[in-house]
Formats: C-alpha cells, sequence, structure tokens
C-alpha cells in the first residue's frame, strides 16, 4: 500500500458547455467529478479519464501516451460549444494513492475506483512509496485494470473490466450503439479476469501469485 | 492542482475548419412538412446545425428560429429561410433535407454526402 507516479496528462477545460460536452462523448454519465471513458466510433478505447470539476474549470486526467489521440479527438467536436482546452501537463504532477492521505495545501484529491487519485503542481505532491511491481500486486488484488497493461486501444470498456463506467441509459455517444449491442444480446466476447501465474492465459498485468488477463470467452 | 498553474495553462490550439459556401436541398416532402410548419409566416427561418455527440461523434440539429447568435450563413431555399452556422459548414454543404413518413422513426431526415457513417437512428453521423 503506498503512493505511485502516474504518467498522465492534466488538460484544463473551460467554458459553460464543458460538461455536455464531455457526457456527449463518453461512456459514464458526466454531471460532475467522475471516471469516464472516450470511445471511437467502433466502441474501442481512446482514454479512460477522472474528470475533476474544480471552481471554475474541469480538469481531465488521462494517461500521456493518450494524450494526443484524445486531443484530436476532442478538437474536431468543439464546433461552436462553449468549449476551451489547455494543457496544464507541463505544471502537475499526478498520483494514485492506495489510501486516504493527507495532501498539501494546493493539491486536489479525487477518490476513484482505482483509489485516490491525486494531482498536485510540480514539486508540492507526496512521496512516491510504491513500486511499479508493487503497483502492480496492488492491482492484481483489487482487480484494477491500468493504462497500457488492460485499458489500450484494443479493447472495449466492457472486455477490460470498465462496464461501471458504461452508464446504461444516459442516451448516444460516440461508440454507443455497440456497446449497447453488446449488453443487450450478451455478446462479450472478452473478459477481464484474475488467473493463476502457472495458467496458461497470457497476462496483461503479472502479480506475485496471479495475474490479470483479459480472457476471450466461451459461447 | 494549483489553480494559479492552472490559470497560465497554453491554450490547445484548435483547429478551426474553412467556412464552406453551403449549397443544399430539400425534398418535396419535407417542403410539404416545412409549409405546414411555418404557415403563412416566413419571417422565421429553419436553423441546420450540427452537434458533438451521438453514436457516430455529430449530430443534427433542426430549430425553427426567428434569429440566432450564431455566426450564420443565410440562404433562401425553396422560398424558407435557412441558416446554417458557419462553424459547421464544412459538415453540411451539399446536404439533402428529406422528409420521412413513418410510424416509427419518421421526420426530417438529412441526407449528408460528408458523412462517411451514421448511427440507426439517422441523427448522427461520422
Amino acid at each position: 500500500m503506498g503512493v505511485f507516479a502516474l504518467d498522465s496528462y492534466v488538460l484544463i477545460l473551460r467554458g459553460n458547455d464543458v460538461l455536455q460536452f464531455i457526457n456527449g462523448l463518453s461512456t459514464n454519465k458526466v454531471n460532475g467529478t467522475c471516471t469516464t471513458v472516450f470511445t471511437t466510433i467502433k466502441a474501442k478505447i481512446i482514454d479512460m479519464c477522472d474528470v475533476i470539476v474544480m471552481d471554475d474549470f474541469v480538469a481531465l486526467i488521462g494517461h500521456n501516451p493518450y494524450k494526443e489521440s484524445l486531443l484530436s479527438h476532442l478538437k474536431t467536436r468543439i464546433l461552436d460549444s462553449d468549449v476551451s482546452i489547455g494543457d496544464a501537463s507541463f505544471s502537475n504532477e499526478v498520483f494514485l494513492s492506495t489510501a486516504d492521505i493527507e495532501v498539501n495545501e494546493g493539491v486536489t484529491k479525487a477518490n476513484t475506483f482505482r483509489g485516490f487519485l491525486i494531482i498536485s503542481p510540480i514539486g508540492k505532491g507526496p512521496e512516491v512509496t510504491m513500486t511499479e511491481e508493487q503497483f502492480s500486486n496492488y492491482r492484481v488484488d483489487n482487480m484494477i485494470p491500468h493504462h497500457g497493461h488492460e485499458i489500450t486501444p484494443e479493447f472495449n470498456p466492457l472486455d477490460c473490466g470498465l462496464g461501471h463506467l458504461v452508464h446504461d441509459n444516459k442516451g448516444c455517444y460516440i461508440g454507443q450503439e455497440i456497446i449497447a449491442r453488446m449488453r443487450s444480446r450478451n455478446k462479450q466476447l472478452k473478459q477481464f479476469v484474475r488467473v493463476s501465474t502457472h495458467g496458461e492465459d497470457k497476462p496483461t498485468t503479472v502479480g506475485e501469485n496471479y495475474c490479470l488477463t483479459i480472457k476471450r470467452m466461451r459461447k | 492542482m494549483d489553480c494559479n498553474t492552472c490559470d497560465s495553462t497554453g491554450a490547445v490550439l484548435v483547429h478551426t475548419p474553412e467556412v464552406v459556401e453551403v449549397s443544399l436541398t430539400i425534398t418535396l416532402q419535407a417542403k410539404e412538412m416545412l409549409e405546414n410548419a411555418f404557415g403563412d409566416d416566413r419571417s422565421h427561418a429553419l436553423l441546420v446545425g450540427v452537434l458533438s455527440g451521438g453514436c457516430s461523434g455529430y449530430m443534427y440539429d433542426l430549430q425553427i428560429v426567428e434569429s440566432t447568435e450564431q455566426d450564420c450563413q443565410e440562404l433562401i431555399i425553396e422560398g424558407f429561410r435557412v441558416l446554417v452556422p458557419n462553424a459547421t459548414s464544412h459538415l453540411l454543404d451539399g446536404i439533402e433535407i428529406d422528409y420521412v413518413d413513418r410510424l416509427m422513426g419518421g421526420g426530417f431526415k438529412i441526407n449528408n454526402p460528408n458523412a462517411s457513417s451514421a448511427c440507426g437512428c439517422g441523427e448522427s453521423f461520422a
């Protein structure tokens, strides 16, 4: 248990239409601070992002290697909505804490399904106490999918254990038709599971005693 | 997050698409429906816009308006004032506004040569 440094970007969105804009393009019902997934028309993941509503802006926290894909996805869809995007990645650091810890003034903390997300100006964040290996063990123990391992553009949100971030009746968003069909017809072909390290399945995350993998289901 | 830091965030450059001089057509069926909707009053206009969202990324937005604050092109088609926002003109050039009379899913339908795909209900396109 401890604090792990994430490789994340921090986008700052301002304007009257920001929440409606994010809601229309992602899987969860976005009407406040939450976690949601941006998907393509074919329902493949672009990025899973934490949406943090602050006083006068909304922060979008996602995985750094997926930033450009998400930005291209968002930028072409602003049209004449009241939304502007700024990039504050260079001046902030992002951490994940497995426990609720005290943070310095000016540091933002949000409770997410992965743990406590901490966004701080560079140098003001908590001390990192978890190695990559320890973080993998924490994720395996708690069945938490992670960017670059299970959360990748190869999968849709249902494949990789993010079904709880897909709202059933929020209305249309990009990729919704495919995801809704998979759910209603029980056509989910892959499943996020924890398996033995000695099994035949190719792991997406290796833990001490168990692994995480996305397994093709037999129908 | 430090708000002072956030205030100084670099703006992400958003590519503004070129404004296209839109041409569009209205089918006979759609014209009849618009005549029913407008009556003899031609002071109002049909606003044909696009919003982000929907199953395929963009959604059509048809409204009857007196005026709008959006920066629009004004066209006269079949005797109707049609307003097309410049911000979405690149997505709407060449469209045909049709009306489909069905018990389910009937209503105005946009046939759009710029759309590479559309969702089942026809309200959204990519």
